[in-house]
């Protein structure tokens, strides 16, 4: 009887590990579709495949990956937001494709495209339109990877203050919500924001 | 920690962008990346077995040979590979580490040869994964007591701290015994007088002979009475004193009192001052004999001087489900046997099988397989219930009795795992609270370098300090920990500093002053809190276990919140020439021994090392 359990559980675990299994497509392939070159694309499969060795990352690995870059605070919820953003065909899980193309357009992309994608991630249900409750939501998560001893005091309305501040620059027509163009619109005209777009170029 | 996902950073800071548009304040500059295209394959050459690794995967950890300049000593030049005349089986094990971020140690191993190898390498054992980390402290511990035979591993509880109140002292002394003579001596006195006065108990009870003018044998007890009862009035002295100290040295005075010893001590001592309040008529002596009985519980106050008596009654205690079980089946068997044999015998004459309780002493005493004789069934039907119930009377009794034994050797087993894990999670909170503190305070370095080289790059045009190797890794994640803090408008800080913020949050709330009324800019209240902090004139330096007082400097605090800001910066921030000096605290961390490299270097120029920040905004 215990013989039969364990063998049966056996089989079951060699489906669930051959299921999500993924080879990435060629090197050549994604060298088209990207702005990597070859070089750049070895390197990040290697930290790609070296962390998930499966071929795809689950959103608790990607949040558990990130969560090391913050030890101070609690980087969950953000990077569930991230995960969101790179996961662009909504599977559950990112393949090196999906990280790979984010990752394109964040290093590689036009500002225009940087900013799109940014409007992606604050974005949560897709709808096009960045409510106050959806960037409260964002707000709160990067709030939460200062964690707790910061200088100064956080404070429970810090975030929804920052909300306002944004809003205020961003909501043009003030009806509540922030659109696609007055938010490339507004980052446009705003220096800061399009110096620190470029920020990240020489990252690989 | 993040070096083990040093590949992922990339990806970290290209999701920083999603940070971008929702900062108010411009970005830091980010780290030059000097040594750009330096991803090679690197040749290790141990012993001559052959590892080759990305020179990437080495430098995750700067801080050990392999990821240091240090392996440049190593270098063989006519065969372009680095060679190391060391063992290659543990080696493989080492370079484990700098691939996966985990150190495992391998059983097989001996252990001192171990330690050598990760010791040559520069590789501290406490980062030794969780998977292995109990084995290896096992097998540590094993080798140094087989070192040391003769000196206890426990010497540092003979140390005496010598500001321990005397009430302290006494209960340290009663509780641990062999800490000093004094107390060694007063346990053997206890025990050597519990076990005079349980002998006397009992001796007392022995017929001695007769007296001349009776025929009826009396106990010694009563033969040498004053003897007895000057015993008894010595030993319960001693019980007493002993008690009343205990007390007096109790740190919970009403904890100490519900514990199960203190009952045993006062159940111990009361009967004879019962006895000596009472006077001596005959309707309360029959209540004063009982109370004699109480006498016997002395002998459990051998338990203090018995550890495995202690781990007995536990255990009792503990499987108090199990002996519930037990008495409940044997309550079960013994009604329905009882029952059975009552009604099989009513039959027969002259039963002793009166009653069915009387049944009970009949099936107790059968099930024990006792077999005292005094009742036996004489019908049939009696005989053949009455074997079937001596049958069934072994198997229930020996059922529970494994289960309790068993249950037994599982506590104690689990009690020495219990004191072995809470000994190491001490230890590993310890290590992580460590760790953290590590990166927070490399963290403030980081932001200090950077503000001192911007103001100094802006004073003379380069790069005067020489900033030392910190490594790209290291340097690019501080970059990307200052982007989120420039998004937010808050810093980073550690324990210490956060702790006293909030002490003079809370004073300061207490005072009513302007801090009480919420600004809406984010700035307000760091603006009051740099006003105060301008007015103090020293700052109170915050202890710390692992860190050391460095000199204390006078300096200029450099503001850095605006883009303004950096002209202010420029006059306050030359070191030699200052108006209003501070004097702040600055502490160097032991941990890393990047700090010392980056100690050496900044010691010639400006001779500053990191201070604990507690940030002065200028608005």
């Amino acid at each position: 009887c215990g013989v039969y359990l364990c063998t049966f559980s056996g089989v079951e675990d060699e489906l669930e590990l051959s299921a999500v299994r993924h080879r990435p497509e060629g090197l050549e392939q994604l060298e088209a579709q990207t702005r990597f070159s070859r070089k750049e694309l070895q390197i990040l499969y290697r930290g790609f495949k070296n962390e998930c060795p499966s071929g795809v990352v689950n959103e608790e690995t990607f949040k558990d990956i990130y969560s090391q870059f913050f030890p101070q605070g609690d980087a969950s919820t953000y990077a569930h937001f991230l995960f969101n953003a790179f996961d662009t065909d909504h599977n559950g899980s990112v393949s090196f494709e999906d990280f790979v193309m984010g990752l394109s357009i964040l290093l590689r992309g036009t500002v225009q495209e940087k900013l799109n994608w940014a409007f992606n991630l604050y974005d949560i249900n897709k709808d096009g339109y960045i409510t106050k409750e959806e960037m409260l939501d964002i707000m709160k998560a990067i709030y939460d990877m200062m964690g707790k001893c910061t200088y100064p005091v956080l404070k429970e309305e810090t975030p929804r203050q920052h909300v306002e501040v944004f809003f205020q620059k961003m909501d043009k027509n003030k009806d509540g919500v922030v659109t696609i163009d007055e938010f490339i619109d507004c980052c446009q005209n705003d220096e800061n924001i399009m110096r620190s777009m470029h920020l990240f170029e020489n990252v690989l | 920690m993040a070096a083990g996902v040093a590949a992922w950073l990339p990806f970290a800071r290209a999701a920083a962008i999603g940070w971008m548009p929702v900062a108010s304040t411009p970005m830091p500059t980010p780290p030059q990346d000097k040594r750009k295209a330096q991803d090679g394959l690197i040749i290790l050459n141990v012993s001559g077995t052959k590892f080759q690794t990305w020179r990437t995967t080495l430098e995750r950890y700067p801080d050990t040979l392999l990821g240091s300049t240090e392996r440049d000593f190593f270098f063989h030049e006519e065969t372009n590979e680095y060679f190391f005349d060391r063992d290659p089986d543990i080696f493989r094990h080492i370079l484990n580490f700098y691939r996966t971020g985990k150190l495992h140690y391998p059983r097989q191993e001996c252990i001192s040869a171990y330690d050598e190898e990760l010791a040559f390498f520069g590789i501290i054992p406490e980062i030794i994964g969780d998977c292995c980390y109990e084995e290896y402290k096992d097998r540590r511990r094993e080798n140094a007591e087989r070192l040391q035979d003769d000196e206890e591993m426990d010497m540092n509880n003979d140390v005496t701290p010598v500001n321990l109140t005397f009430r302290e002292y006494l209960w340290r002394a009663f509780e641990n015994p062999h800490t000093s003579t004094l107390a060694l001596v007063f346990y053997y006195v206890t025990g050597f007088f519990i076990a005079i006065s349980v002998m006397a108990n009992v001796v007392e009870t022995v017929p001695c002979g007769t007296l001349p003018n009776r025929s009826k044998e009396i106990s010694c007890g009563d033969r040498y009475a004053l003897a007895f009862f000057c015993l008894d009035t010595a030993c319960v002295m001693i019980f007493t004193v002993e008690y009343l100290l205990r007390l007096i040295a109790a740190p919970s005075r009403y904890k100490f009192m519900k514990s199960v010893m203190s009952v045993i001590d006062v159940v111990a001592i009361m009967p004879y001052y019962i006895g000596l309040v009472m006077t001596d008529n005959d309707q309360v002596s029959g209540a004063f004999v009982t109370l004699r009985v109480f006498r016997v519980f002395r002998i459990f106050k051998f338990s203090r001087h018995s550890a495995g008596l202690r781990i007995l009654g536990y255990t009792l205690k503990s499987c108090a489900s199990e002996l519930g079980f037990l008495l409940f089946s044997l309550t079960m068997a013994i009604i329905i046997f009882a029952t059975v044999m009552f009604y099989a015998e009513k039959g027969s004459s002259a039963s002793k099988f009166t009653s069915i309780p009387a049944a009970f002493w009949y099936t107790i005493v059968t099930m024990t397989t006792l077999g005292y004789g005094d009742m036996v069934p004489k019908t049939i039907v009696g005989k053949v219930f009455g074997s079937i119930c001596s049958l069934s009377g072994v198997l229930v009794i020996a059922l529970p009795v494994p289960v309790i034994v068993s249950n037994f050797s599982r506590i104690y087993h689990q009690s020495q795992r219990a004191e072995k894990r809470r000994a190491q999670r001490k230890t590993r909170l310890a290590r992580i609270r460590a760790a953290k503190i590590r990166g927070t305070n490399a963290y403030m370095r980081y932001k200090q370098n950077g503000l001192l080289i911007d103001s100094l790059e802006e004073e003379a045009g380069q790069a005067l300090v020489g900033k030392a190797a910190t490594p790209p890794f290291e340097s690019q994640h501080h970059h990307l920990l200052h982007c989120l803090e420039k998004t937010t408008n808050h810093e980073f800080v550690d324990e210490q500093t956060f702790q006293a913020n909030c002490m003079e949050i809370s004073v300061m709330n207490k005072s009513g002053s302007r801090t009480s009324s919420l600004s809406s800019s984010p700035h307000g209240l760091s603006s009051c809190c740099s006003r105060r902090h301008r007015k103090k004139s020293s700052f109170s330096l915050p202890s710390t276990n692992n860190q050391e007082l460095s000199t204390i400097q006078i300096r200029e605090r450099p503001v850095a919140n605006s883009r303004s800001s950096l002209n202010a910066k420029l006059d306050e921030t030359v070191p030699l020439k200052c108006d209003e000096p501070y004097i702040t605290p600055s502490m160097v961390s032991l941990s890393a021994p990047v700090v010392t490299s980056s100690d050496g270097d900044s010691s010639t120029t400006t001779a500053y090392s990191q201070s604990n920040i507690v940030r002065v905004s200028a608005l």
